[in-house]
């Protein structure tokens, strides 16, 4: 049975289509991209799937439990089971960046509050930030918010771990080391990670499996690995993304 | 049907959670830390002393001015005390002090709400199962909740001594002929009203600035919409507040 299914699932804000007819399976230790254009609905599917937004139709499973279907106590228990990393990192401002990675803990497991700041004091060394654990998130850069935030994701060690654009707005040193983290915790763990990327050398480098989604048609359009589709896809929106050939004239790259 | 459909549906929705949840949090199942809560306790309690210190003086002052003025054309200055010390206990100290409250502290719960809104921190609360209203609105609310009858008790003490200043510079009433006076003119019903209307200024104000830093749009324009909506809402709903309390104080001989 695959870790995460999503079946079918139609996206929509009010009466706007977002995408429609996306399907596709996600098994343990696999890294996942979610690509396409900008505004396309990437973010939006993985708020889907962690249960932040509702989908119009459609199924989002875990381990065959589907998610919109459960109660609030079984939704609770899945949610346990993933960590999530947002674009913006989403640390608590009014937090230290030790009591961000806490609080999951605290919400999440059965650890006492010594235990708790010992894993919370490990994940942060695992990231390279052991000795900021006790600054605020305002005062550590772009890069480091993101580490910062995929160590409160992974504090829980949770086997499904959704990235939402981590590479976005980083220089390429900081994009690569954040693709070699990401690759070293999915070592360490064996989580799945499902991410959401532009950023080709991080697609390229790190992802197993992916789904492409087009504005256009408004569905997913291709399926595969990063470096497959950029050989072997013919959809000329999927191979002016991946392999920066020139698109038809008159093509939809943005969604209205 | 008809008066159904003329209730927004969110408001009412977003007070029901809140009640939900001060019961949830009374049964012992808090979900908000109580650093959190003493933080918002101390902005808005230790913090806004000095500015609810200066405006509810001077407001004893301007009512004292103003009534020192009319009451010595009939040879009554001392009643001064009596206008001074039932306006500010039973009106003044509590609107002046909410006022303040909503613009400073009302529109800083919906600028910080609104913020942690754009910066997806509340979408990551949500993914842990924290839901925004027992972690971020409930201690805002207590906080304001236990603190506004204590800044409206301290609103009363500098409003009066307000009065008694200008009293003593312009007709020359001695502190103590001052005190006296007042403390002859106030009795408990005026403190409680005054009293009663803290406690529902706070938890207004704590509610509708965290209401509309909840809702507001993601984005920085939006942060500024909820501030200036939250101070809005809260400086109307005072007067509204107020002008009911009136009519029930009235109803019931108080």
């Amino acid at each position: 049975m695959a870790l995460l299914a999503v079946e079918a699932l139609e996206m929509r804000f009010g009466d706007r289509l977002i995408q429609t007819n996306v399907s596709f399976q996600i098994e343990k230790g696999t890294i996942f991209a979610i690509m396409g254009g900008s505004g396309c609905g990437k973010s939006t599917l993985l708020k889907h799937m962690i249960g932040l937004l509702h989908p119009a139709s459609g199924h989002v499973l875990y381990n065959g439990i589907d998610y919109w279907q459960s109660d609030d106590e079984t939704q609770s228990r899945l949610r346990a089971a993933f960590g999530m990393l947002f674009q913006s990192a989403a640390l608590w401002s009014s937090m230290t960046i030790l009591e961000n990675i806490c609080l999951p803990l605290e919400q999440l497991s059965t650890l006492d509050e010594t235990q708790r700041e010992t894993r919370a004091r490990e994940v942060l060394e695992w990231v390279d930030l052991g000795k900021f654990a006790d600054f605020y998130p305002s005062d550590l850069s772009g890069g480091m918010k993101k580490r910062a935030g995929l160590a409160r994701a992974i504090a829980t060690e949770p086997p499904l771990l959704f990235l939402d654009e981590p590479s976005a707005g980083l220089d390429p040193i900081s994009s690569k080391r954040l693709d070699d983290l990401v690759l070293s915790i999915r070592e360490r763990t064996g989580c799945a990670v499902v991410f959401v990327s532009h950023e080709l050398p991080s697609l390229f480098a790190i992802a197993d499996d992916g789904i492409f989604l087009d504005a256009e048609s408004k569905s997913p359009i291709a399926h595969g690995s990063p470096r497959h589709l950029r050989d072997t896809a013919t959809h000329p929106t999927v191979r002016a993304f991946l392999a920066r050939e020139e698109l038809p004239a008159n093509t939809v790259i943005f969604s209205a | 049907m008809q008066l159904a459909r003329l209730i927004p549906t969110r408001p009412v929705v977003f007070l029901g959670q809140v009640l939900i949840s001060a019961a949830t949090a009374a049964a012992g199942r808090k979900q908000f830390r109580l650093k959190d809560l003493w933080r918002v306790t101390a902005d808005c309690s230790a913090r806004a002393v000095p500015i609810v210190s200066v405006v509810n003086l001077l407001v004893g002052a301007i009512l004292a001015f103003v009534g020192a003025v009319q009451l010595v054309k009939f040879g009554a200055g001392i009643y001064v005390a009596d206008l001074v010390g039932i306006a500010v206990a039973r009106e003044m100290a509590a609107i002046i002090t909410a006022v303040v409250m909503a613009g400073r502290t009302g529109a800083a719960f919906a600028a910080e709400i609104a913020t942690m809104q754009s910066n997806e921190e509340v979408d990551a609360l949500e993914v842990l199962g924290l839901h925004p209203v027992n972690f971020l609105v409930l201690p805002r609310v207590m906080a304001l909740l236990a603190m506004m009858p204590l800044l409206y008790v301290y609103g009363c003490v500098t409003g009066l001594l307000g009065g008694m200043v200008v009293a003593g510079g312009m007709l020359d009433i001695s502190p103590a002929a001052y005190l006296d006076r007042t403390l002859e003119a106030l009795d408990w019903s005026h403190l409680g009203l005054g009293f009663a209307k803290s406690f529902v200024f706070g938890a207004m104000i704590g509610m509708v600035g965290s209401y509309f830093g909840l809702y507001a749009q993601r984005n920085a324009a939006g942060v500024g919409v909820a501030t200036t909506s939250a101070v809005v809402t809260c400086i109307v709903a005072i007067i509204v507040i107020d002008a009911i309390f009136a009519i029930c104080a009235n109803a019931l001989g108080i």
